[in-house]
């Protein structure tokens, strides 16, 4: 297939899938703070200020908000378009990705994309305030809907292994930020984790965190309701059958790219699939205890950076158009991004291909 | 008789009405639609207005407004109450444009070889050589079966005695397609018993045709050709045609970005590498088609793709250069050329034409400004005219003064009173509406007409310009056989 619609099918599902997990961390830090019981503490800049770390631009939200509170945050995430990654952004870059190949895609996976897009334009702030719930459940709905009708309607070609690729790449990224995040703030400074006294707001919050993953009554199957931070982690770090855990996800991303390169377990046929070879081979013999061993952070932080990489090679390999060679040397300059530490290097979409598309624009057509 | 058309008026010694004879009673063609649309009320209508707008909305169906930043994409508007043409008019339509289309067709091909009519001295040689469409860079150059235009759209008009007229030919890249197949789906879902009373011509067919069209072209003697769209990209006006005509035909829609030219021969970018393209239905002007020969600016075409195609290695449709002969100076040479090339009187006529670069034609103009409508040669979709009726006095000194300027570039027609048929404005009202047609002609082997064309309608009250960038919108165009 072209390496452009490649291109643009992996996208317009990293950004929906972006779109909802955006959508479930607000959700959920809604729901928590109902739970916490205490109405004066709903706009404590401590319950918001997070939700922009996960999403990792404070200097950018601070530029333009005087404070962390329902209200800015949740403008910031849902609506402000000078925002890349807030839903209404990310709606619209998943969009313009579709459009742009339309033709490849079934009508219903457009007319779902354009559903959402229609909504979120004619929403407004109050409404979400006035009901955040079924705002968000609106969202979370449309996504599943998409991907539904992706599931359905679109042939296995590679194509669709793409689009799996860029779901579950960014699935990955978003768990291992929010466990991040989340772990930051919980976790008592020097402990190892081991000896953890759980008081009623710290359990409420590990649930919050389970919850915006859809995984509380998955966890309860398994660990019923020991909800200790080990536990959950290991649910959400390593389980191999939950869905939206980074392990699951890697998998299936792994699995993906094998379809399309022809690489199987023992044998890899390219850069990418070395990569991920070597994180799901990581993520599979890891303990808990192997997490703690340099920090939890750091264990993230090198997911975080290896996903990086992976979509870089990704890039380079299906999506980079088969550009004449490009020398080791020139790669830092054919690409818009590679691997800042701790910056969110491969993020966005190429601004190679966002900068042609701008270009694309002036040809007077006859009508 | 029927209260929605209670207060229609028709102006029979003005304008032709499709749909009410001088007497005020229905064509025979449009008795059942009449009777059918008399019994709905205006709930009714709103409801199918419904049914329409949701679909146009869902499927993405929008065209790109220039010069206007908010909301630059718009829904094509679209009108409930379907144009019928009745098969012996269309016997006739079909025949002229089939002619005209042919020998629109030799006349590139001799002006791109030896030029005979210009020798000849039938066509003034200044005003082809002179014209910007000409490509001299591809004189001998024969593309392949020795067709030009695969692909037309010439737009026909009717007058006051209801004649059909040609008043434009578009030979470069016309548009529209997908809205006239949009619009019958549409039509379809909102009126699905009226549409079985009638037995209307089927048009699903047409991408299928388009792709068969393509492929008789294939230079190469490969079994199965390679066909790809080429598309200025998502901001252009066209995309969702291009990319509606892709799907349908089941190839691939390309930019420029994702082919690329290696030993002469075109490729596609792909995820396992280049593949070759032997035909590319191009919705890319000449102009921008290849920086390396035309504009070295453009981003929109494919280095080194003139060369390939002058090596014979890759089709393109339409061929290179034949705007030459969609020129606004030329349209009124072409009952010559229909004369010249094939011995035959055209079957439809011309509007009557002015050149402004013929000294007595250009005081013609210049003295009768008030009531021509004045045209430059190589601007479309409504741009760059005026129409002298409607004008002020001194919109028209400054027009006068662009014509002294540069007279090559104009001509002048009388305002034709387009024909009119019953329509929904905007807010709701039935009215009058003036309406011209652009059937689709595709030319492989032989030249074939489609039965169908892109009605399209003047939905603001009292206009002419019927250009969907200038408030115009279309109507479902049937073509039934008796």
């Amino acid at each position: 297939m072209l390496s452009r619609v490649a291109e643009s099918l992996f996208w317009m599902s990293r950004y929906f899938e972006r779109a909802e997990n955006t959508a479930r961390f607000l959700d959920v830090n809604f729901n928590m703070l109902l739970d916490l019981n205490d109405i004066t503490a709903v706009d404590h800049p401590n319950y918001w200020s997070p939700l922009i770390m996960v999403a990792g631009e404070p200097e950018l939200f601070s530029a333009q908000y005087p404070e962390y509170n329902a209200h800015t945050v949740t403008d910031y995430l849902v609506f402000n378009k000078k925002n890349s990654n807030s839903i209404t952004s990310s709606i619209g870059m998943a969009r313009e990705n579709a459009r742009s190949v339309i033709e490849s895609i079934s009508s219903e996976m457009w007319e779902q994309v354009n559903n959402l897009y229609h909504f979120l334009q004619s929403a407004s702030p109050q409404q979400v305030h006035n009901d955040p719930y079924s705002f968000y459940k609106e969202i979370k709905n449309a996504s599943h809907l998409f991907q539904g009708i992706t599931d359905n309607t679109f042939s296995r070609t590679e194509g669709w292994d793409f689009i799996q690729i860029g779901k579950y790449l960014e699935r990955a990224d978003n768990a291992a930020r929010l466990i991040d995040v989340k772990y930051h703030l919980l976790m008592p400074k020097n402990s190892a984790g081991h000896d953890f006294v759980h008081d009623s707001v710290e359990i409420i919050q590990w649930m919050a965190v389970l919850k915006s993953c859809s995984a509380l009554e998955a966890f309860r199957k398994i660990y019923l309701s020991r909800i200790d931070p080990d536990n959950i982690l290991r649910f959400l770090i390593l389980d191999r059958s939950f869905p939206r855990s980074i392990a699951f996800s890697i998998c299936s991303a792994q699995e993906a790219l094998w379809r399309i390169s022809g690489s199987s377990r023992h044998r890899y046929a390219n850069k990418v699939d070395r990569l991920i070879g070597k994180m799901e081979a990581g993520l599979s013999y890891s303990t808990v205890e192997d997490m703690y061993l340099n920090g939890l952070h750091d264990f993230l932080e090198n997911i975080e950076q290896g996903l990086v990489k992976i979509g870089e090679q990704i890039h380079l390999l299906y999506f980079a158009y088969h550009t004449p060679k490009i020398e080791p040397e020139d790669v830092s300059e054919a690409l818009p991004f590679t691997g800042i530490a701790g910056g969110r290097a491969n993020w966005s979409q190429s601004q190679q291909q966002q900068q042609q598309t701008l270009h694309a624009r002036p040809q007077p057509v006859r009508t | 008789m029927i209260r929605m058309f209670e207060r229609y008026e028709t102006l029979p010694e003005r304008f032709f009405d499709e749909v009410l004879s001088a007497d005020g009673l229905p064509r025979e063609h449009y008795g059942i639609m009449m009777q059918r649309f008399g019994q709905f009320s205006s709930d009714d209508i709103r409801t199918r207005r419904q049914i329409v707008n949701i679909f146009f909305r869902n499927q993405g169906i929008t065209f790109t407004v220039y010069g206007v930043e908010e909301g630059i994409e718009r829904i094509f508007p679209f009108d409930l109450i379907p144009r019928i043409i009745p098969a012996w008019e269309w016997d006739l339509i079909e025949r002229g444009l089939i002619q005209r289309i042919t020998a629109l067709n030799e006349f590139l091909s001799d002006l791109y070889s030896r030029q005979q009519i210009l020798k000849d001295r039938v066509v003034p040689a200044d005003l082809v050589l002179g014209s910007p469409h000409f490509r001299r860079e591809f004189v001998g150059v024969t593309p392949p079966l020795g067709v030009y235009i695969h692909v037309t759209g010439s737009d026909i008009i009717r007058d006051a005695r209801g004649n059909y007229l040609v008043l434009e030919d578009n030979l470069r890249t016309p548009s529209g397609v997908s809205y006239m197949l949009q619009n019958r789906q549409a039509m379809k879902r909102a009126f699905p018993v009226l549409f079985d009373r009638y037995k209307v011509r089927p048009i699903e067919n047409y991408p299928q045709e388009l792709l068969r069209t393509l492929q008789e072209i294939a230079p190469t003697s490969r079994p199965d050709p390679n066909v790809v769209v080429l598309t200025p990209g998502i901001y252009n006006a066209a995309y969702f045609e291009h990319s509606f005509l892709a799907r349908q035909m089941g190839v691939e829609l390309t930019e420029g970005r994702d082919l690329v030219v290696n030993n002469n021969k075109v490729y596609t970018r792909t995820t396992r590498g280049l593949q070759r393209v032997d035909v590319i239905y191009r919705r890319v002007d000449d102009d921008f088609l290849d920086p390396l020969v035309f504009r070295p600016d453009s981003k929109l075409g494919v280095a080194g793709l003139i060369n390939a195609y002058r090596k014979g290695n890759v089709a393109l449709a339409n061929a290179i250069g034949t705007g030459v002969a969609d020129d606004k100076v030329i349209y009124s040479f072409v009952p010559k050329i229909i004369r010249y090339y094939l011995g035959e009187d055209p079957v439809l006529d011309n509007v009557e034409t002015w050149l402004a670069s013929n000294p007595k034609e250009l005081k013609h103009i210049l003295e009768n400004l008030e009531s021509l409508v004045v045209k430059a040669a190589n601007e479309s979709g409504g741009y760059g005219m005026l129409v002298g009726p409607e004008s002020t006095q001194e919109e028209r000194d400054r027009f006068a003064e662009k014509i002294v300027a540069n007279p090559r570039n104009y001509i002048a027609q009388p305002t034709i009173p387009l024909s009119r048929h019953p329509s929904f404005f905007g807010d709701g009202d039935l009215g009058a509406c003036h309406i011209d047609l652009r059937p689709y002609v595709l030319f492989g082997r032989t030249p074939a007409i489609v039965p169908w064309g892109l009605t399209r309608v003047a939905l603001k009250r009292g206009s002419l310009v019927v250009n969907s960038s200038q408030g115009g919108g279309s109507k479902d165009t049937w073509v039934i056989d008796e």
